[in-house]
């Protein structure tokens, strides 16, 4: 069996080929930023992801007057006509800026495999590890003279299916920085949520100069023993340090500081790990990074657990998990829209599906992919509008049933990126960005 | 060691006092390290493994593959520490292996650690990995560990065959009403509260764990790629049907298995949202034979499922072994027999499975073959563009470390004492280094050959505290015997520093290189400084951090 050298090969030696050189390769280029800051200028998109699945019937399909919408009610939106649940008035406010689809439709019922569906969009399956939607999508969208990794991820909560969050077959260069947000301060008094990237400063006792050369002495290691050594490990550690020592490098991880924002609004965003986590997704997109996702699984905000799995007390579950979502969300609509981000920035609201219509005996509702409710908001859509229906019990899509593949395809229309686009798969064969057959939504598209 | 019968925790604290005292020691080769106690020192089955090397030969020639060089001695021992004991070997050790002339050093060796603690401990894991893998990716789930792994601590190194680990699993009389007290108690309750106690989870990872048989899909469809339908999966999850759950809510709290009971005369189970009750049996379309009413249905499943019959137990078994070896299965994913997924080399593992099932299901004995051939013998450099498919097994593959072997490693090369709890050594102090860096290291890619670096972890190794005292004079245990020994030229002083890291000795290109940064004094103009500079650059090598 032989094989030819392929894309991912070279993308190997070119690293090696890189460390080859003195320590000062390992820094950006300063010269070649200057003369690239003209290129042009890609989209970026945000993904707020709700792990445990959202009750649609409590945030953007609310089913008042049936009894399969429960006690929840619904208000008036910035849209003449289109009302969605209480629990959302800020987002309310902003809902010119979001598009909702109100008939996802997409038949997996296991929050594992529905995870890795919603975040990759295709289904897990034999030997083909699929990479999930902000490695493929800030492959696309990279900006190289962000010194920041092109992909980064607040708080995800990988446990339903690790596979899911991962860079699949396109390998370890598009994997995301994952980062975790911290409380500190005084319990009683004011909790501040921080995030920082650990030990991105040398050690007090390692001058710079010596830290030159520690990098020299590592690159001479490594050029020898790589050089004959092909492989995945060898090659993910490569680039992973020169990742770190690009940020260590680089001013770009102030946007990690969220010191400098104006108080008022970081308390518009909410003081949790939730809302700084998306004031944070802004001050990436600013700095270059090309996909945020920010998680939602937990009324505190944290990214533990998987709130929205509301098989009990769903209603007042979700209405705590929304008092979190809500000013978070509308905040970061109007802050984008503010510095003309907005534009340029997908924000999409999903999780890995619905909830029944029906209600339980514990006044819960349990998993429902067969009609439920994702939102686009941002660059490329056509907002101020419901998309799809579904019927009065909440059973059934009525019209423009909406597979997760071309949702993914109108992720990628909206973000000027070509969906039938494909990359080399661990098995050989090319894999488009969203599955053969998929179409982009074009009502959706403006 | 005297003790004729040492407790659990005595293995534990010799072992580390004896590594304890390596390390202080760590110039002075000539210290034994560890007293020979092995009784069975058979002959290693070299006929076996001349038989698999037999095979791999027909198989490269058909496939126009030309096999990597033979690894040396020190490439060798590396590697095999780091697959035996789960780290890599002290400096006195590799001196003393390469000072040692005599041709069978390697299968003596090979014999001298897999009676070692550290073999046991390693395996252990190993099997921890495989048998209650939720417990690494959901946190709830952590607690659990210590109790299972002091239990299969127990089995392996009271020297158990491995069917009757599975039996004893699966038919284990579950501690009803030990509820909390579940978390510290010795036993493999583990196996039932990770899968929450419910017959379809447990029938997907009896099926999974010990039979490498995927039925997950099965659960809801037919399977799309296989040959299983949703009736053969609720048939297997039929023998699990007894268990009266706790409410699905707390499911996964493991404090609620004090509610348990068990029905053993329950033989069926209904498939929910269907009208369908089916009953107990196994996988192959076997009918269970109720004939003895004193039997459960958990041991009914148990008897077929450890069978030499079974068509999936002993080829798993040793397809998961062997991917231990080398980062691949045969079949791989490794728990994936499927006929969409064959085996690369199914005669290798007809062959293994066969030695498996007529020793009486011994690991150590598979252990024995796998280590003796050839190919595990292969070098890591690539010398023929065939040899980089690695299903080919043509050379020595670059494999990610596990969490535990990486830190144990680092914990050797840097003089690191590993304080362990006394009152229950599978503990571990959540807040201890070695926590933490299994915390940072533990990884979402299951094939070793996919692991990845991540940039946090590339960071922490550049600039985290433990490396940093690691790499001082001051603090590091390695680097102040190295640099305060005296009398010591800075050829030597390179030499034991490549030892502690690598585990070779530098080459000549390193050594001019190294050697003259070490002269120099280095970019701080201070020799300790160069020392440091030098161990942290070994440390952070992608050779320090692989297994090849």
């Amino acid at each position: 069996m032989k094989r030819p050298i392929n894309r991912r090969d070279f993308a190997g030696y070119t690293g090696l080929s890189l460390l080859g050189a003195s320590a000062s390769g390992w820094l950006p280029d300063i010269a070649a930023q200057v003369d690239q800051s003209a290129t042009k200028k890609h989209r970026n998109c945000i993904l707020l992801w709700m792990s445990g699945g959202p009750s649609q019937m409590e945030t953007f399909d609310p089913k008042e007057g049936h009894e399969n919408g429960g006690p929840t009610k619904s208000i008036d939106t910035s849209v003449p006509g289109l009302r969605i649940s209480e629990n959302l008035p800020q987002t309310a406010q902003v809902m010119d800026h979001l598009a909702v689809i109100r008939s996802m439709s997409t038949k997996e019922g296991d929050h594992s495999r529905a995870t890795y569906f919603m975040h990759t969009g295709y289904l897990p399956q034999g030997p083909i590890r699929y990479p999930t939607v902000g490695s493929f999508l800030s492959k696309e969208l990279l900006d190289k003279d962000c010194d920041l990794p092109a992909f980064v991820s607040v708080n995800p909560f990988q446990a339903f299916s690790p596979a899911a969050y991962g860079p699949g077959f396109l390998g370890p260069a598009w994997s995301p920085l994952v980062v975790a947000s911290r409380m500190t301060g005084d319990v009683a008094e004011s909790q501040q949520v921080s995030f920082e990237v650990s030990n991105l400063k040398r050690s007090e006792r390692v001058t710079p100069a010596q830290s030159d050369a520690r990098l020299q002495l590592l690159t001479s290691l490594e050029h020898n023993f790589l050089k004959h050594r092909p492989g995945g490990p060898g090659r993910s550690h490569v680039q992973s340090y020169q990742q770190a020592i690009r940020m260590m490098e680089s001013g770009a991880v102030d946007a990690f500081n969220l010191d400098g924002e104006d108080d008022i609004l970081r308390d518009a965003y909410g003081r949790n790990p939730f809302g700084q986590g998306c004031l944070l997704a802004r001050r990436l997109i600013e700095t270059g990074v090309s996909f945020v996702e920010v998680n939602l699984s937990n009324a505190d905000g944290a990214g533990g657990g998987a709130g929205w799995d509301t098989h009990q007390d769903n209603f007042e579950a979700v209405s705590s998990l929304c008092g979190v979502l809500d000013p978070a969300w509308a905040t970061l609509i109007d802050d984008l829209q503010q510095r003309g981000l907005l534009d340029d920035t997908l924000v999409v609201w999903m999780g890995e599906f619905g909830r029944t219509p029906k209600i339980n005996d514990n006044t819960g509702r349990d998993h429902w992919p067969k009609s439920w409710s994702a939102v686009l908001a941002g660059a490329g859509i056509k907002t101020g509008q419901a998309h799809g229906s579904t019927s009065d019990d909440g059973m059934e899509v009525t019209n423009d049933p909406m597979t997760v593949q071309n949702l993914m395809a109108t992720v990628c229309k909206a973000l000027n990126v070509d969906h039938e686009a494909t990359n080399y798969s661990n098995v050989g064969r090319p894999i488009p960005l969203s599955d053969h057959g998929s179409e982009p939504a074009q009502p959706l598209l403006s | 060691m005297e003790n004729q019968c040492p407790t659990l925790s005595d293995i534990v604290a010799n072992d580390q006092f004896i590594r304890d005292l390596t390390v202080r020691y760590v110039l002075l080769s000539a210290i034994a390290v560890v007293a020979g106690n092995s009784l069975a020192a058979a002959d290693p089955p070299r006929e076996t493994a001349a038989e698999i090397d037999r095979l791999f030969q027909a198989a490269w020639d058909r496939e126009e593959v030309t096999p990597a060089g033979a690894a040396g001695d020190a490439e060798y021992f590396r590697r095999l520490y780091l697959d035996l004991a789960g780290r890599i070997p002290a400096v006195s050790e590799v001196r003393d292996f390469l000072a040692d002339e005599s041709t069978d050093k390697r299968s003596r060796v090979v014999d001298r650690l897999i009676d070692s603690p550290a073999f046991v401990r390693h395996f252990t894991t190993a099997l921890r990995n495989a048998f209650i893998p939720q417990a690494n990716s959901q946190p709830q789930f952590r607690a659990l560990i210590p109790g299972f792994e002091a239990w299969l601590w127990q089995h392996i190194s009271e020297g158990r065959p491995y069917d009757q680990i599975v039996r004893d699993i699966i038919t284990t009389e579950l501690n009803a009403s030990a509820g909390p007290a579940l978390l510290s108690t010795t036993s493999p309750d583990a196996f039932f509260v990770v899968r929450e106690l419910k017959p379809e989870n447990l029938a997907s990872g009896t099926a999974r764990a010990f039979l490498g048989v995927r039925l997950d899909c099965a659960q809801c469809h037919d399977h799309p790629f296989d040959r299983w339908s949703q009736e053969q999966f609720w048939n297997m999850a039929a023998f699990y049907a007894g268990f009266t759950r706790p409410a699905d809510e707390d499911a996964d709290n493991p404090a609620m298995m004090q509610n348990l009971t068990e029905k053993t005369d329950v033989r069926s189970i209904s498939i929910p949202g269907t009208q369908d009750v089916v009953p107990a049996v196994f996988l192959t379309g076997l009918e269970p034979e109720w004939s003895d009413d004193s039997r459960t249905p958990r041991q009914m499943l148990a008897d077929w499922v450890v069978d030499p019959r079974n068509p999936y137990f002993a080829k798993m078994a040793v397809n998961r072994l062997w991917a231990q070896f080398f980062g691949q299965g045969i079949v791989d994913p490794v728990d994936d027999f499927s006929e969409n997924n064959p085996a690369s080399h199914p005669q290798v593992l007809g062959l293994l499975a066969q030695e498996f099932v007529s020793s009486g299901f011994d690991v150590t004995h598979i252990v024995k073959v796998i280590t003796a051939t050839d190919v595990y013998q292969l070098s890591g450099l690539q010398t023929h563009v065939s040899q980089k498919e690695s299903s080919h097994f043509a050379r020595a593959t670059l494999r990610g470390l596990t969490p535990e072997q990486f830190f144990d490693s680092v914990a050797e090369a840097v003089g690191y004492y590993q304080p362990y709890r006394s009152d229950n050594p599978f503990v571990v102090d959540m807040n201890s280094p070695r926590a933490r860096f299994l915390d940072l290291f533990r990884n979402n890619v299951e094939s070793p050959l996919e692991r990845e670096t991540t940039i946090l972890q590339a960071l922490a190794m550049m600039n985290g505290n433990f490396i940093d005292n690691a790499t001082s004079v001051d603090d590091s245990q390695t680097l102040r015997a190295i640099a305060e020994f005296p009398a010591m030229s800075n050829e030597q002083k390179l030499e034991t520093l490549f030892l502690s890291a690598l585990s070779r000795r530098p080459s000549a290109d390193e050594q001019r290189r190294f050697g003259e940064y070490l002269s120099s004094g280095g970019a701080a103009a201070n020799a300790n400084a160069a020392l440091a500079d030098v161990f942290w650059a070994l440390l952070n090598s992608s050779e320090f951090m692989l297994n090849h």
